[in-house]
């Protein structure tokens, strides 16, 4: 008797432990390549709201995006970025940006600021959507700018890591660089599986807040 | 910053002859410089020279070792070198862990002198100079990050003398060297992986162990690729004896898993350029539970079983000690005095002809076959159902439990000649020459004496079986069949080989008055299994329950009585047909307290408390077994605490004899103590499918079975069906060391 009363506290006690283990835990958890992509529901620089479950039955790609990043600059300066985003939204693909850099830190613009970099850069994505608290970025494990996503139209995650294979910030390095985005988006839209479904993503670190 | 004060000063004041010959490049480089020197002062055709890319950064900012971890870029060199001379690859000294909370980087601080080994070409021509042309690319960061790169020239004399080394970078090439990581490469290592860990184990030199355990705490592993481990994860560094132990988190980013684990060991005082320790270490990784994993042999050793943990062993294996298995069912308490009965029946005709015993033989095995079948079957269509069963089930039904007892009841009786019906089933037809000879009539007797045996024999899980039948469950319906199939040919076996051989049944003693004598005596192991199946029938249904089950047996007792008495009264009608439809009425009692007996449940959790109080009786302070669940398992397990979990029931015989022999003892109790192993239990008496599923983890589908958690998040060691003090002391020794603190 007294040993089941034991356990009942020790069950309260864990229930609450297991309720509050989310906000505790927003790190090191790897969504899994294959499973159902991780819910969230961001505002874009226009205030607008965008879950991802409002793309079901589409494909979605997400991208980490931090304009200051020498990396991310290469991949803007020389056009890579928005020819892709160009050529897969052409292809009904929801691309989303995702800004998860906190206030204060590179990366991190108000909306207004945000839009007049969006125009200056040429940003062609569906919409920039902000996360300054990081908590997106964590729930994906969005290490480095840029880290790319693809999630299909079930909700599944399909890949998530580098966009390409050469680990630079040199522009030159775009030059025979092996894109696993458009790779793996090409032959999951082709109904093939991904081929590699996941890489480690290069660039520099994700500016979380802390 | 460590930057030695003298070169600071040369850096201010240096003559000029060094500027001319070192080239430091312009500002592509935002906070840091980077300068390519040499370690000599002169070259010599053919020989072997080392040259520095010497990185200088502002203070707070941060370069990055050949794996980067989670951000960053290892710096690169581009040579551009003269014909015939050869780079090798950057010696990288130890870097030091950089946390940008939740990620981590591993790198350099203030300054680090890259080391390159060069090999100038032995047609070299003395007199000239040696231009070392490059490009030195690097990542600069204090959280913020900038690309840099320099334009690397350095000329160099080519002398045919001994080269001198340059007094002017001694110093700095001796720092560099002494960060270097030194070879581990033929330490004793490995790492086990599972899905979410790389379990590096390594048996470090004699002599530099002690130095390892003084600062394990401090010890950092840095993986050289950077999609292997979770640079941010904690790793734990601990002790298994002379074992060094570091539980490495695997990346998310990972595919599939690598041949090899290279890195580098470091103590922090090595990783922050001080005095410290560090070594390389190429550890060929073992997936956990493979054939080649050497826990999984041990206990595939000590189990005298496939170890099924990962469910891996292979229908072989299974079919084999499956077959093992069913010999042994033989041997079980519940199955002997039925079968040493039949085997009586050869005694007694030891001198019928050799055919008919041959085809009893064929007739009883057939009947064993066809029962283990229509089990399999069974155990198939509920699984097909999705109810969650397994071996063992058929027990957790009361009404079963109450069934057998009143069987195994009336067999006693029959075997103390209480009356003559039911025994004829346990004959060969052989206590009776004539339906010995009769054919049909007793080839039927010996199919279902067939089907008698299997049915006592559901009880008594032999030891063999439990990885056999767990194995076979999870595979698909063919293969599980073909398990049962072994299974009951194993248990056939040694009466068929005795229905063959004429030989040996003519060893038999001769058939007299020691056969009754025997006979009545075995009917005493059967009224055992009697108390112990009314022990487990209480434990599901309660007190009350268990009283109905006494009047069962009680009625039937009664009706027993009856026939054998309605015998003795001859051709008296009216007596006969009253005692007909007592008997009737009796039959009919006593099936009514039975079944009502059995949808009885116990009053709230006196089964867990029933259950746990009489298996501890004899020493309950000093072992405390709380109840499993998921939650509770996972509580413990979160804790990083070493677990024990006891899957047990109560019709399971060997559970009850580990429990008390080994578990319950006070010498294993306070082992569990020393080890501060929490300990649960995981009751199947009654079906749940929580238990059954998180036996089918284990790769099990029938108790006992003993699942070890050590320390931390490692794969449980599943202990041996039998256990003994020293097994469990000697798993706890080797899975759970005691951690001193």
């Amino acid at each position: 008797m007294h040993r089941s009363r034991n356990l009942l506290i020790l069950a309260a006690l864990s229930a609450a432990a297991l309720a509050s283990a989310p906000r505790l835990m927003g790190q090191g958890a790897n969504p899994t390549i294959g499973a159902a992509a991780p819910a969230f529901t961001l505002v874009d620089t226009y205030g607008n709201e965008h879950s991802l479950a409002d793309f079901r039955g589409d494909w979605v790609v997400l991208e980490w995006l931090n304009y200051g990043c020498p990396y991310v600059k290469k991949h803007y300066n020389s056009g890579n970025m928005q020819g892709l985003q160009e050529a897969y939204g052409a292809k009904g693909v929801k691309w989303l940006a995702i800004v998860s850099s906190a206030p204060g830190k590179q990366g991190y613009y108000e909306p207004a600021a945000m839009n007049e970099m969006n125009e200056k850069m040429g940003q062609k994505s569906l919409a920039v959507l902000l996360d300054p608290e990081g908590t997106v970025g964590r729930m994906y494990n969005a290490q480095t700018t840029p880290q790319m996503v693809i999630i299909d139209p079930e909700g599944m995650l399909l890949y998530n890591g580098a966009i390409d294979d050469k680990p630079s910030s040199r522009p030159e390095s775009l030059e025979g660089a092996h894109n696993y985005l458009s790779a793996g988006l090409d032959e999951a839209m082709a109904g093939q599986p991904v081929s590699v479904p996941t890489t480690k993503p290069y660039g520099c670190s994700v500016k979380y807040p802390g | 910053m460590r930057f030695p004060t003298f070169l600071l000063i040369f850096c201010l004041f240096g003559p000029s002859r060094l500027l001319a010959q070192e080239s430091t490049l312009d500002d592509p480089s935002p906070h840091s410089q980077a300068l390519l020197i040499s370690e000599t002062e002169s070259i010599r055709p053919g020989e072997p020279f080392t040259v520095g890319l010497h990185l200088r950064l502002d203070p707070g900012w941060h370069s990055y070792w050949r794996n980067p971890g989670d951000s960053g870029e290892a710096t690169s060199i581009t040579w551009r070198l003269p014909d015939g001379f050869r780079a090798a690859e950057i010696q990288w000294p130890v870097p030091e862990t950089i946390p940008f909370p939740p990620l981590v980087s591993y790198g350099y601080f203030d300054e680090v002198l890259l080391l390159v080994e060069i090999t100038p070409p032995s047609g070299l021509a003395p007199g000239d100079a040696a231009v070392l042309e490059g490009r030195a690319d690097w990542l600069v960061c204090i959280e913020d990050c900038f690309p840099a790169e320099a334009e690397l020239e350095l000329a160099l004399p080519v002398r045919d003398a001994s080269p001198q080394l340059d007094p002017l970078h001694v110093r700095l090439f001796e720092t560099a060297r002494a960060r270097l990581p030194a070879s581990g490469s033929e330490w004793a290592s490995f790492a086990r992986a599972n899905e979410r860990f790389l379990g590096l184990r390594i048996d470090p030199p004699d002599e530099i162990g002690p130095m390892f355990e003084a600062d394990t705490k401090s010890l950092w592993f840095f993986a050289s690729d950077g999609d292997v481990i979770d640079h941010a994860a904690e790793q734990r560094p601990d002790w298994d004896g002379e074992t060094l132990v570091i539980r490495l988190a695997r990346s998310g980013f990972a595919r599939g898993t690598p041949d090899t684990l290279r890195g580098v060991l470091a103590t922090r005082g090595a990783s922050a350029g001080q005095t410290g320790l560090a070594v390389e270490i190429a550890a060929p990784v073992i997936i956990a539970g493979s054939t080649d994993d050497p826990a999984a042999a041990q206990m595939a050793e000590a189990d005298g079983a496939p170890s099924s943990g990962d469910g891996r062993s292979g229908l072989g294996l299974s079919l084999l000690f499956a077959f093992l298995g069913g010999i042994l069912l033989n041997l079980m308490p519940c199955v002997f005095p039925v079968l040493s009965l039949k085997v009586l029946g050869f005694a007694e005709h030891a001198d019928a002809e050799s055919g008919a015993a041959a085809r009893q033989g064929a007739a009883f095995a057939a009947g064993v076959l066809v029962s283990f079948w229509v089990l399999g079957a069974l155990l198939l269509l509920m699984r097909a159902a999705g109810e969650g069963v397994g071996w063992g089930f058929q027990l957790q039904s009361p009404l079963f439990v109450g069934s057998m007892a009143v069987l195994f009841f009336l067999l006693g009786l029959a075997l103390l000649g209480a009356f003559e019906i039911g025994l004829s089933l346990t004959r060969l037809g052989g206590l009776d020459p004539a339906s010995a000879r009769s054919g049909s009539s007793g080839l039927g007797r010996s199919f279902l004496s067939g089907v008698l045996a299997t049915v006592v024999a559901t009880p008594c899980t032999a030891p063999f079986m439990g990885a056999a039948l767990g194995w076979a469950i999870l595979q698909p319906p063919l293969e599980t069949m073909v398990v049962f199939t072994a299974l009951g040919a194993g248990m056939a076996l040694p009466y068929v080989v005795l229905s063959l051989s004429p030989g040996l049944i003519g060893r038999l003693p001769a058939p007299g008055r020691w056969m009754e004598t025997l006979k009545q005596l075995l009917a005493f192991p059967l009224f055992a299994t009697v108390v112990w199946l009314a022990w487990v029938f209480g434990l599901q249904t309660g007190v009350d329950g268990l009283t109905g089950l006494l009047i069962a047996l009680l009625l039937v007792g009664l009706l027993v009585w009856t026939m054998h008495w309605r015998r003795g009264i001859g051709r008296r009608g009216g007596a006969k047909v009253t005692s007909g439809l007592a008997a009737v009425a009796l039959a009919a009692l006593a099936a009514v307290a039975l079944l009502r007996a059995s949808r009885l449940s116990p009053a709230g959790e006196a089964v867990a408390a029933a259950n746990s109080s009489s298996n501890l009786a004899s020493d309950s302070d000093s072992v405390d077994w709380a109840d499993w669940s998921p939650r509770a398992e996972s509580e413990i397990r979160d804790a990083g605490r070493p677990l024990l979990v006891d899957f047990t029931a109560a019709w399971c015989l060997s559970c009850q004899v580990n429990e008390r022999l080994v578990l319950s003892t006070a010498e294993v109790g306070q082992a569990f103590a020393e080890h501060g192993v929490a300990l649960l239990k995981a009751d199947w008496t009654r079906r749940d499918p929580e238990i059954t599923r998180a036996l089918a983890e284990l790769g099990r589908n029938s108790v006992p079975v003993y699942a070890l958690y050590p320390a931390g998040e490692g794969d449980p060691v599943l202990l041996p069906s039998v256990l003994t003090k020293e097994i469990v002391l000697e798993a706890l020794e080797t899975h759970v060391p005691i951690v001193s603190r």
